[in-house]
Order: C-alpha cells, then sequence, then structure tokens
C-alpha cells in the first residue's frame, strides 16, 4: 500500500479544499439544482403535480434538479423578503397580489420569456400586465389569478323566488333581506384576513365611482360622492343581511360559516365550491358561482395574481431562466392549471375554451372576471404606498366602521387622513 | 502502582509558562469573564445586535428589497400621526395591563390552591400547566372555535339559558374582541404565574405561620403580614417577564383576530409586522416595534430598582 507522508496530507487536503471552494463558484453547465418557493396551495393536486410530474421531468430532460419548497398559507411574504434581503435560500418565487413591485429590485427582467409566451399562446390578459408590469419590465412571469367572485346557495335562494343570481348590488340587497329574514343572512368578509374582505370591499367601491387614488398614483381621492354611496350601501346591506360577526371575521370564517350552513352567499375563491364537492358533498351540490354585482358604474372584481420571479442573486440566472421558460410552456401550463381544477384561472387567452373551463362549467365565472378584474388602488398604478394602504387595511376598515355605526362623513375623513399620509411621498 | 514511573524527558521545561497561564486562568478577575463570555457573546449576537440593526431601520426610509436612505426620526414622526398608531397605543397598555392584573390576582389565587393538601395534587398540577405547554398557535386555532358563534361552546350555553340566537359576537364586536383576546391571554400565561409562585410559597418556612397563629393572626393577617412579604420578590420578576411578553404579544392576535375588528385588537407586534412585512416598510415597521422600549425599559429599570432596595 502506497504510504503517504503528512507533508503529502497537507498538500492533498490543500487542493481539496481549494478545489470545493471552486467549484461552488457559479457555472452554468454544472448547475444541478433551484429551488422553487411556493405557498401551499388549497388545491392539494397543484402543488403534488409540480413535485411527482414537473419537477422530475424537468430533471429527466435536463439533469437539475428543482426543489418545490413550500411555505404555509400566509407566510410566503415574510419568506421572499427574508430571501431578498439575506440574497440567499431560493432562485425563484411565486408572488402573490403586488409583490413583484415591492421586490422588484430584487427580480430580474424576464421579458423576453413573457413576450414569447404571450405570442405563442393567445396573449396576456390586461390583467396579467397591471399585476407584474414594473417600470416597463416584466418582472415576473404571470401564472394565473385567483379570482374573488360571488358565491351563492341555490336552494335557499329559490325559497326566496330566485333562480338567478342578481346582476346589481341592489338587487342582491332585496335578496338578502328576505333570505336574513328566513336565517339564511349573508356572509361577506369585514374583518382583517388578507383576501376575502379586499375581495368585495374594492369592486364595491369601484362599481359605485369611487376610488383611493387619482390615476395619478399621487392625488387621494377617496373623499367623493361615489365613495359616500358605497360606503352607504355597504353599511345597509350589512345591518339587513348579514351577522354581525363578519365585522371580526378572517380568511377562513366565511368557509367554516359556509360549511356549517349558516350563510347563503359569500365572496370567495373557487376552492369554496372544490372542497365543498370533496368533504360536504350536498352542500357542494347547491352551490353556484356568480360574477361580482354591478354598481351604478359598472362590475369590478379584484385581482388576486400568481405570478414567478427570478431573483437577481441567482447563482445561475441562465438555468432559472431556462426553468422558467420550461414551465411557461403550453405542455407544462396546461396540466398544471388543469390540476387544480381552474383555482388559478390562466391569464393567457390561449386557455379561455380549454376543455378545463367544461369539467366544471360553475367555475366559468371566474374566467369572465379576468376582464374587470384590477388590484387594490386601481385606477392608480400599483405601488408600494398601494400596499401600505393595503396592509394598514384603509379602504376595508372605512366600510367595517361604517357597518358598525359610525358616520359615512367620519369614515371617509379618517381614511382620507391615512391614504393622505400614506402618498405624502408619492 | 504509578501510571508514569520514569519522568518524561523534556515535559519540565514547558512548565513554568503552563503553570503561569494556569494561575493566571485562576484569577478570579479573568475566570469570572471567562465564564460570563459565553452569554455576553450569545446576548450581543442574538438580542444586542438585532436591537441596534432595529434602531439603525428605524431612522431610514428603508422600503424592502432596496437601500435605505438616512430619515433621522421621520419615522417616528409618521407614526405619530397615524390616528392608528395611537389607537396600537392604548390597545396595547389596556391588553397588558388588565391582563397582567387578572394573571397576577388569579395566579396567587391558584398557587394558594395548589399549596393546600388534595387527593391527586401532582396530577392537578401538571394539567394546569397545559395552557402554557401547548403551542400558542394550536391553543389559538382552538379558541377560534370556541369563539366561533357557529359552533361556539360558550353560544351554546348562552341561548340555553335564553339568550337570542346567534349569542354574543366574540371576535366582531370591537369590545368583546378586546376582552376575548385578554382572557385568553390571562388563560395561557395563568400557569406561569400558579406555579412559579407555588414554588415561592414553598419556600416559606412554616414556623412564621406557627408564630403568627401563636399570636393570634387570623388566616387573612398570615396571608397579608407573612405570606405576601415573602412572595413580594418573586411576585416583581413573574410580573416583569409577563409584562414584557404580553406588550410584546404577536402570535395571538395574529391568528385570531388580526388586529380586527377595526383595529380594535391591534398591538404593537402585530402593527409593526403589517407595516414592515405586509407593506415592506422596514424601517417604518422598525420604528413602530421600537416605540415599545421606552415604556418596557423604564418598567423594567424601575421594578429593578424596587426589587434591590427591597
Amino acid at each position: 500500500m502506497e504510504s503517504t507522508s503528512r507533508r503529502g496530507f497537507l498538500k492533498l487536503a490543500g487542493l481539496g479544499a481549494a478545489g470545493a471552494v471552486l467549484s461552488s463558484r457559479p457555472i452554468s453547465a454544472s448547475t444541478k439544482s433551484l429551488t422553487l418557493l411556493h405557498e401551499s396551495s388549497f388545491i392539494k393536486t397543484y402543488d403534488e403535480h409540480f413535485q411527482k410530474v414537473l419537477a422530475p421531468a424537468y430533471e429527466k430532460e435536463t439533469g437539475v434538479k428543482v426543489t418545490y419548497e413550500l411555505t404555509s398559507v400566509g407566510s410566503l411574504q415574510t419568506r421572499v423578503t427574508t430571501v431578498a434581503e439575506t440574497g440567499s435560500g431560493a432562485d425563484i418565487t411565486s408572488n402573490a397580489f403586488s409583490w413583484p413591485f415591492l421586490f422588484d429590485e430584487k427580480y430580474l427582467d424576464v421579458s423576453d420569456i413573457a413576450e414569447e409566451a404571450g405570442k405563442r399562446q393567445g396573449g396576456w390578459y390586461e390583467a396579467a400586465k397591471e399585476a407584474v408590469f414594473v417600470n416597463g419590465k416584466w418582472k415576473a412571469i404571470p401564472f394565473g389569478n385567483i379570482g374573488q367572485l360571488m358565491n351563492w346557495r341555490t336552494d335557499w335562494f329559490k325559497e326566496v323566488g330566485v333562480a338567478k343570481f342578481p346582476e346589481t348590488w341592489e338587487e342582491l340587497y332585496e335578496v338578502g333581506k328576505k333570505l336574513k329574514a328566513k336565517d339564511h343572512p349573508f356572509g361577506f368578509e369585514l374583518g382583517h384576513g388578507f383576501g376575502d374582505n379586499h375581495g368585495w370591499l374594492y369592486p364595491l367601491l369601484w362599481s359605485y365611482g369611487g376610488a383611493e387614488v387619482a390615476p395619478d398614483g399621487k392625488t387621494v381621492a377617496i373623499d367623493s360622492d361615489e365613495t359616500a354611496r358605497a360606503v352607504d350601501f355597504a353599511r345597509k346591506f350589512f345591518r339587513d343581511t348579514m351577522l354581525e360577526d363578519v365585522l371580526g371575521w378572517t380568511d377562513p370564517s366565511n368557509n367554516k360559516a359556509w360549511y356549517a350552513e349558516q350563510i347563503s352567499c359569500t365572496n370567495n375563491a373557487e376552492s369554496i365550491l372544490w372542497l365543498g364537492k370533496r368533504d360536504f358533498p350536498e352542500i357542494g351540490q347547491v352551490t353556484d358561482q356568480a360574477l361580482n354585482p354591478a354598481g351604478p358604474k359598472g362590475r369590478f372584481h379584484l385581482l388576486a395574481p400568481v405570478s414567478h420571479s427570478i431573483f437577481n442573486f441567482t447563482q445561475d440566472p441562465e438555468a432559472a431562466r431556462a426553468f422558467l421558460r420550461w414551465l411557461t410552456d403550453e405542455k407544462q401550463l396546461s396540466g398544471w392549471y388543469a390540476v387544480a381544477d381552474t383555482y388559478y384561472q390562466p391569464f393567457l387567452h390561449g386557455y379561455d375554451n380549454a376543455p378545463m373551463w367544461q369539467v366544471e362549467p360553475r367555475n366559468i365565472p371566474y374566467r369572465d372576471a379576468m376582464a374587470t378584474a384590477h388590484l387594490p388602488g386601481w385606477p392608480a398604478p400599483a405601488s408600494r404606498h398601494m400596499a401600505e394602504s393595503v396592509a394598514k387595511y384603509v379602504v376595508v376598515d372605512m366600510f367595517a366602521k361604517a357597518c358598525s355605526g359610525a358616520s359615512t362623513k367620519d369614515v371617509i375623513k379618517n381614511a382620507e387622513g391615512q391614504l393622505k399620509e400614506i402618498y405624502r411621498s408619492a | 502502582m504509578s501510571i508514569r514511573s520514569e519522568p518524561l524527558i523534556g515535559v519540565g521545561r514547558p512548565a513554568r509558562p503552563v503553570a503561569s497561564l494556569r494561575a493566571w486562568l485562576d484569577s478570579e478577575s479573568v475566570f469570572s469573564w471567562l465564564m460570563m463570555a459565553p452569554p455576553i457573546l450569545f446576548l450581543a449576537g442574538f438580542v444586542g445586535y438585532p436591537l441596534c440593526y432595529g434602531i439603525f431601520l428605524s431612522l431610514q426610509d428603508r422600503p424592502v428589497a432596496q437601500p435605505g436612505v438616512f430619515a433621522g426620526l421621520k419615522n417616528f414622526a409618521i407614526d405619530f400621526n397615524d390616528p392608528v398608531f395611537w389607537r396600537v397605543v392604548a390597545n396595547t397598555f389596556v391588553y397588558t395591563g388588565v391582563a397582567t392584573m387578572l394573571k397576577m390576582v388569579c395566579g396567587l389565587g391558584l398557587a394558594l390552591a395548589m399549596n393546600q393538601q388534595f387527593r391527586m395534587k401532582n396530577f392537578v398540577r401538571a394539567v394546569l400547566l397545559l395552557p402554557f405547554i401547548v403551542p400558542t398557535v394550536l391553543s389559538t386555532v382552538a379558541w377560534m372555535w370556541i369563539l366561533d358563534p357557529a359552533f361556539s361552546v360558550l353560544n351554546w350555553f348562552l341561548i340555553a339559558l335564553g339568550m337570542p340566537k346567534p349569542g354574543p359576537s366574540w371576535l366582531g364586536n370591537p369590545v368583546l374582541a378586546m376582552a376575548s383576546i385578554i382572557f385568553i391571554n390571562t388563560w395561557r400565561g395563568l400557569p406561569f404565574y400558579g406555579i412559579t409562585l407555588l414554588a415561592g410559597l414553598q419556600t416559606v418556612p412554616p414556623e412564621l405561620y406557627e408564630a403568627a397563629t401563636i399570636d393570634g393572626a387570623s388566616g387573612w393577617q398570615r396571608f397579608r403580614y407573612v405570606t405576601l412579604p415573602l412572595l413580594q420578590p418573586i411576585i416583581l420578576i413573574v410580573t416583569l417577564f409577563s409584562v414584557i411578553f404580553t406588550f410584546a404579544d404577536f402570535q395571538l392576535v395574529y391568528v385570531l383576530t388580526h388586529g380586527g375588528p377595526q383595529n380594535a385588537t391591534q398591538l404593537f407586534a402585530t402593527y409593526a409586522f403589517d407595516i414592515g412585512m405586509g407593506a415592506g416598510q422596514l424601517g417604518l415597521g422598525a420604528s413602530v416595534a421600537l416605540t415599545m422600549l421606552p415604556a418596557l425599559a423604564l418598567l423594567i429599570v424601575a421594578l429593578t430598582i424596587y426589587t434591590r432596595r427591597q
């Protein structure tokens, strides 16, 4: 056996250490793994499809292993913040709400991938651009919208002679009064959740012609007759159709009340029907879904987009781009959309008539809502100020305070004061 | 039998420096610092650094994922102009004050009860610790169901007693929401008070009670003039800890109400989190969190001085 001297061993060890250091440098050809951050989905098959089908397929095709790092519901933003601030931990992340506008300086420009996908798959919805187009660049590849629409009990609506969902807020109010009298109240979140409150309150405000800020993104415009009319409507809508408890609801609350057969109408994502069909089939049978009602100025919906971005500190940007390009290909996208039963409504027009919409036609309003969907703060462009207003629940609390008994004038004045402080530096 | 019969060649030569090093290490001034070094380093790394970084952040206009710009006290000025901030201040003081008082009074009662002799005493003591042992998020989810009018055992009971359906809206009514989170915080923190005070009670020498009894002291007088003075240092320490934990409470409110309805349960920690993480305004969020510091520091200093004087 060949013997190794002490000096020789030290040389070998030194060379080994140097090799290890050098090999950890970013070298495109040697990239073997990527990490994709995602929030755990309400639709379990969606996560499973990535882990069991997409990731193995990509590894087989390219040799690159993609780790799908899941965070619990509601905690992804904290994780993305940590990764963005420390510059390590993941290569790609999914985004919600207006995050591409918050983290834009840490995201790569992916305009080429987005434009290519748009050309090949029917073009993007305008809403997609509203969600991820920052300073003239696509900072994320839009994936899908988690629409917030009306969910209603067909059997109880029939009891008061209504077979088709009302077209306007006023018509819905009239139906709601009758249903509450029959012990089937409505339940729309007015508390501090993260989606189901904004899901109906921003569209309500817009449908009466109100807005937080003017289109310039600087001038606070909440104090208007239109806002006042929306607030007045919300107050009577709450008082005459709902449970008092909705004032303290967070996002799980309306789902619990729905499956407990406590409420006859709410505003939620498709998941309420998906889970109903799986776990409460009798309730699933009498659940239907509809577009938000129209107000005097039209019909609106909340944009709740999911998109994917590449961190600019990823060790191998080309490998990350290659993966995102592959993921955005129709072959991969169509399968991923389909397993989630349209819970994520595609932002590409190429999927407008995809077979998945025929699996559960009650989901079709979620597709149709995309044409009138906007981020909170619209008609102003998305911004950090808008994110602050949402985080401080300015609009939600304006409506909630009115529903608790405060005057319309006071709640609007209060909201205006907060918004002026938030938009001072805009 | 000796382990080493022959002295080893050369071992004697470095003996002098080793011995002097040993003597140096053995000196009290060096040894005490050596013993204190690990906790000091730990505190500097995990408490001192975050605190200093928080102060640094609070003095900056520092949006997430962007470089900061020195802004002086601008963030604090924004806080002081924010009506929600003042609501948060009031909420936090009410929440901390009422919950701490309740925990102190009920915890003392619990400790006195647990100090008596009864069957299955050890089992009952162990069960009493459960609220403190169960992870806060888990117990809060249980409370979420208890306080949900559709499923609430409380509402079921009240309706059975004649209250109209659906009963109180525990988390929808601003006053009841605050009362609910105070109650749950008290429920969760009571065992900490109870068990710590029980440990204190067991150190009170029985002879003192015997002497007081012989002198004709009543039960109340024995409690007032024997138990309470001897427990005072422990009560102060437990209160100090409790105030700090309650003042900076996060999980309970975040899970149960997220500061709603209409900020009625918004506390410093939850509001700072919403601004720092939700809005991505790290500097502004840090400034909200740091405004807790003076009140807590004053309290800690006051209680420490009082304890030393005692």
